[in-house]
């Protein structure tokens, strides 16, 4: 199923997705879903569609939301990139490490660089950031800034 | 003795890296086994997202020391991508031959460090040795044995002349007879096969699971290569196969890793003898953008993944990096399920692992009263090591740094 | 009386098997590094190993008890120097000879084996019991199948003496053919006790850190080490005096045959540790009581039947 195929299928299935999803290039899907479709969207795409490999999820500060991409990927080489966006004051979401079982290191990858809270993932230690690391100090986070650090005064405050 | 729990790790000598895995034992079988990363997290992805394309492209070079022009392609070419830039072909081939050198050296490397796991010193000698060949090779192309710096944006940065084209073409002929060898030793070596076969069994079903990659995968006989599935730079025009392999364990990983070098050789082959004229590299535009580009590239150890967002400046809105180890680590434990502790370094080597990739530091240091603080600079962090020195009774700030 | 002291001090004493020992692990190191294609050591860098440790600090664990921590690299040492009395070196005549003295000497070096044991043990570090466990096991596999294959030449020669044997294959040189798959038997047995590659388990460095001498340090580890290296002497002077029935009996010559002998042992050490990997604890248990023991085994019983036939 090449990516027109898969665009087709998709739209077909999720009416509201027209409009919302590109094919930047051969065998490069990009989508933007709302958070409450997410689900079923992925669960589809992983049953229907043949997209059994979940490559990595980048987390993104956009301001005032917390944009989660997936890159879910076939065997014949088609990614299908599904973005959406939770509001930073709230970045909660839910795990799809049931599903993707490979998705529990990248998630606790943008739970420790972005603050992000996820729900239903398992028990178990932070990664990337050593275990010292003060709360509430998100690196990849725009106002995040390198130079000052995860100041003192912050560390005593929080930690 | 009952049931134990050692660490194998962050300093042990099995590993290379910092890493631990702590593994319970009931006398020499493993019962359970914790994985533990992040030791080497060096916060690359915050700092490309305060630099240009070309400084991001070098520093993203610096995230794996044996799979350099692995990242530093795989981002540019996202980033030519978004610019729309046309490599010229010329440049392509050189990039592509880069990459397949480096997989050489990757991979005899990794056959090496796999003798050297399971106590057989002399292989690790002899593919070491050999070794020295590629990385010759790729000094006398581009000039360092490690982090070649052979990218720039829109193409290459040094050409090929027909004298390297000649030397890389007798080093691929020696390669290959030395190869030849190894997988000779590989299938009739008693000891090395005992110490292999039927050791870290991942069956097809729980490698599609986990999403195992690159050779872990394709010996566990996962069909993927981003080289041929979703081909990049000069593979659509090269003619090769995908070494994949039923045994399922890490016999069938040394066999996959060995097929693959002779596939590589074949490839470099014929880039040199095709290689075509004209021009390494275009122009490239400072600003890139806006724009968004999923960027992959086959990896020496399995698919490597960079998201880059452009937007419209000189620096890059943000950039992710998926080395492939992430990817491979969480079937360790699976691997390791019912194994003996003495297979617990064989197979974590067999996925060929690369921690300091899959972390990318910031470094954490704790103050005198316990608590962290962020990142230092390289002043601070001098006159820390100074103070900490002091209190041990030796006194450095006299030392003088050149 | 004077000899006997000289003997016991100088040569094939102490003073020999020091010397002997700190050579052989050159010799071993360095064609270990040429099988493997490498430069390998200068000559002195056993003994400026040995040195450098001397002039390390002790480092005794807490946990441990001090004084079999530290009293147990001397065990290992004065056993293994002392099997060598018993053995013929350069002449027929061993220094000290008993009918049965080839049991002593199997038991003396069994000793050195056990230190190491125990001194993993008393570490109580998690390394190095897992490497005194290993140690042990190990023990088992390959102690059999070694007497065994030391026994059948002695069943041939009618002495369970290590000199009785030297004369008997001494005089008849050509039976000592009959003893081929014993002195393969012993060979490979000798790896596991001398813990070398593929038996080198117990202290399988990439699993286990330095097995029972992780904790080990400076002097004691020094020790140690000269105890590895004299019984690795000792070991090949045991299997040439058993298989190799080249004596000539006078003194200086006999010295020179003796080394040459003592060469083409280290030799095949070296020349086994390079071509193996490291086997797996149960695979190395399971191939000396698979093929190893039944080997000796047979080996014993022929030896029986040729006993009846040629004497």
């Amino acid at each position: 199923m090449n990516e027109e195929q898969v665009l087709k299928k998709l739209t077909e299935k999720f009416p509201f997705l027209n409009g919302n999803i590109r094919i930047a290039r051969a065998r490069r899907l990009f989508a933007e879903v709302p958070r409450a479709n997410f689900r079923e969207i992925m669960e589809y795409a992983h049953g229907e569609l043949g997209f059994t490999m979940l490559c990595t999820i980048t987390g993104v500060d956009d301001g005032g939301t917390i944009g989660f991409i997936y890159h879910f990927a076939a065997f014949n080489g088609v990614i299908l990139n599904v973005k959406y966006g939770v509001p930073k004051d709230k970045p909660v979401t839910r795990t799809v490490s049931d599903l993707f079982p490979s998705a529990e290191m990248y998630e606790r990858e943008i739970i420790d660089l972005l603050g992000a809270k996820i729900e239903g993932l398992k028990e178990g230690r932070r990664y990337p950031l050593p275990e010292d690391w003060p709360e509430c100090q998100y690196p990849l986070r725009k106002d995040w800034d390198p130079k000052k650090g995860a100041g003192k005064e912050e560390v005593n405050k929080n930690g | 003795m009952g049931k134990v729990t050692i660490p194998i790790g962050p300093q042990h000598p099995a590993l290379k890296e910092p890493e631990s895995f702590a593994i319970t034992l009931d006398g020499e079988k493993i019962v359970h086994m914790n994985v533990n990363i992040g030791y080497n997290h060096r916060g690359i992805e915050k700092s490309c997202e305060g630099r240009t394309y070309t400084q991001a492209m070098y520093i993203l070079e610096r995230v794996c020391g044996i799979c350099s022009h692995t990242h530093a392609t795989c981002f540019i070419q996202g980033v030519e991508e978004i610019a729309g830039l046309e490599v010229p072909k010329r440049g392509l081939y050189i990039r592509t031959m880069i990459a397949e050198l480096e997989r050489m050296h990757s991979h005899l490397l990794w056959l090496g460090v796999a003798g050297h796991e399971v106590g057989f010193d002399t292989l690790l000698m002899y593919s070491w040795r050999d070794r020295e060949i590629v990385m010759d090779l790729l000094e006398l192309v581009s000039g360092n044995r490690v982090n070649y710096g052979m990218n720039v944006l829109g193409g290459a940065r040094r050409d090929i002349s027909p004298e390297q084209a000649k030397e890389i073409l007798k080093g691929m002929d020696l390669l290959e007879e030395r190869t030849k060898y190894y997988i000779q030793v590989a299938s009739e070596e008693v000891t090395l096969i005992k110490r292999l076969s039927k050791v870290g069994y991942l069956s097809h079903e729980d490698a599609l699971k986990l999403g195992t990659i690159g050779p872990t995968g394709r010996a566990s006989g996962v069909d993927t290569d981003t080289r041929r599935d979703d081909p990049y730079a000069a593979y659509p025009e090269l003619k090769f196969k995908v070494v994949t392999d039923n045994h399922n364990d890490v016999y069938g990983r040394v066999i996959v890793r060995l097929g693959e070098l002779i596939e590589s050789y074949n490839m470099v082959r014929q880039l040199v003898n095709n290689l075509p004229e004209g021009p390494i590299s275009v122009k490239a535009p400072r600003k890139i953008g806006p724009g968004e580009a999923v960027s992959r590239y086959e990896a020496p150890r399995g698919e490597d993944i960079h998201y880059i967002k452009a937007n419209g400046t000189e620096k890059p809105e943000r950039v992710k990096v998926r080395a492939p180890t992430l990817a491979n680590v969480q079937s360790v434990a699976k691997m390791l399920e019912n194994g003996y502790l003495a297979d617990v370094p064989i197979v974590i080597a067999a996925i060929d692992p690369c921690f300091s990739c899959t972390d990318r530091m910031i470094f954490s240091i704790k103050n005198p009263d316990g608590k962290a603080t962020g990142s230092m600079d390289w002043k601070a962090l001098r006159e820390y090591s100074i103070e900490w020195h002091k209190k041990q009774g030796v006194d450095f700030s006299k030392a003088k740094i050149r | 009386m004077l000899e006997s002291i000289f003997q016991i001090i100088v040569f094939p004493g102490f003073v020999f098997l020091s010397v002997a020992g700190v050579f052989a692990e050159y010799i071993d190191r360095k064609l270990y590094a040429r099988f493997q294609n490498r430069q390998g050591p200068p000559w002195f860098q056993p003994v400026a190993d040995f040195i450098k440790l001397l002039a390390k600090e002790d480092i005794i664990p807490e946990e441990a008890e001090p004084k079999l921590f530290s009293a147990l690299p001397v065990v290992a040492l004065t056993a293994a120097v002392t099997a060598i009395f018993y053995i013929p070196t350069w002449g027929l005549n061993a220094l000290f000879s008993f009918e049965g003295d080839l049991v002593v000497v199997i038991y003396l070096l069994t000793i050195p084996t056990l230190a190491f044991f125990l001194g993993g043990w008393t570490s109580t570090s998690l390394y190095a019991m897992i490497g005194s466990v290993r140690t042990l096991t190990q023990l088992f596999a390959y102690e059999v199948p070694l007497f065994m294959a030391v026994l059948a030449p002695a069943i041939l020669a009618d002495s369970w003496s290590l000199s009785g044997i030297a004369a008997y294959y001494s005089q008849n040189p050509l039976r000592a053919l009959f003893n081929l798959p014993a002195f393969f038997v012993a060979l490979v047995a000798i790896q596991g006790k001398l813990e070398r590659v593929p038996f080198d388990i117990p202290e399988a460095e990439t699993e286990i850190v330095a097995g029972t001498f992780t904790e080990y340090s400076g002097r004691l580890l020094a020790y140690f080490r000269m105890a590895i290296d004299i019984e690795m002497v000792v070991c090949a002077a045991l299997l040439s005096a058993v298989f190799v029935p080249l004596w000539v009996n006078a003194p200086a010559l006999g010295v020179i045959v003796f080394l040459v002998k003592l060469l083409v042992m280290i030799f095949l050490f070296a020349l086994f540790r390079s071509i193996f990997a490291r086997l797996r604890i149960d695979q190395m248990v399971n191939f000396c009581w698979k093929y190893l023991a039944p080997a000796a085994l047979f080996q014993l019983a022929l030896n029986f039947i040729l006993k009846g036939l040629l004497n």
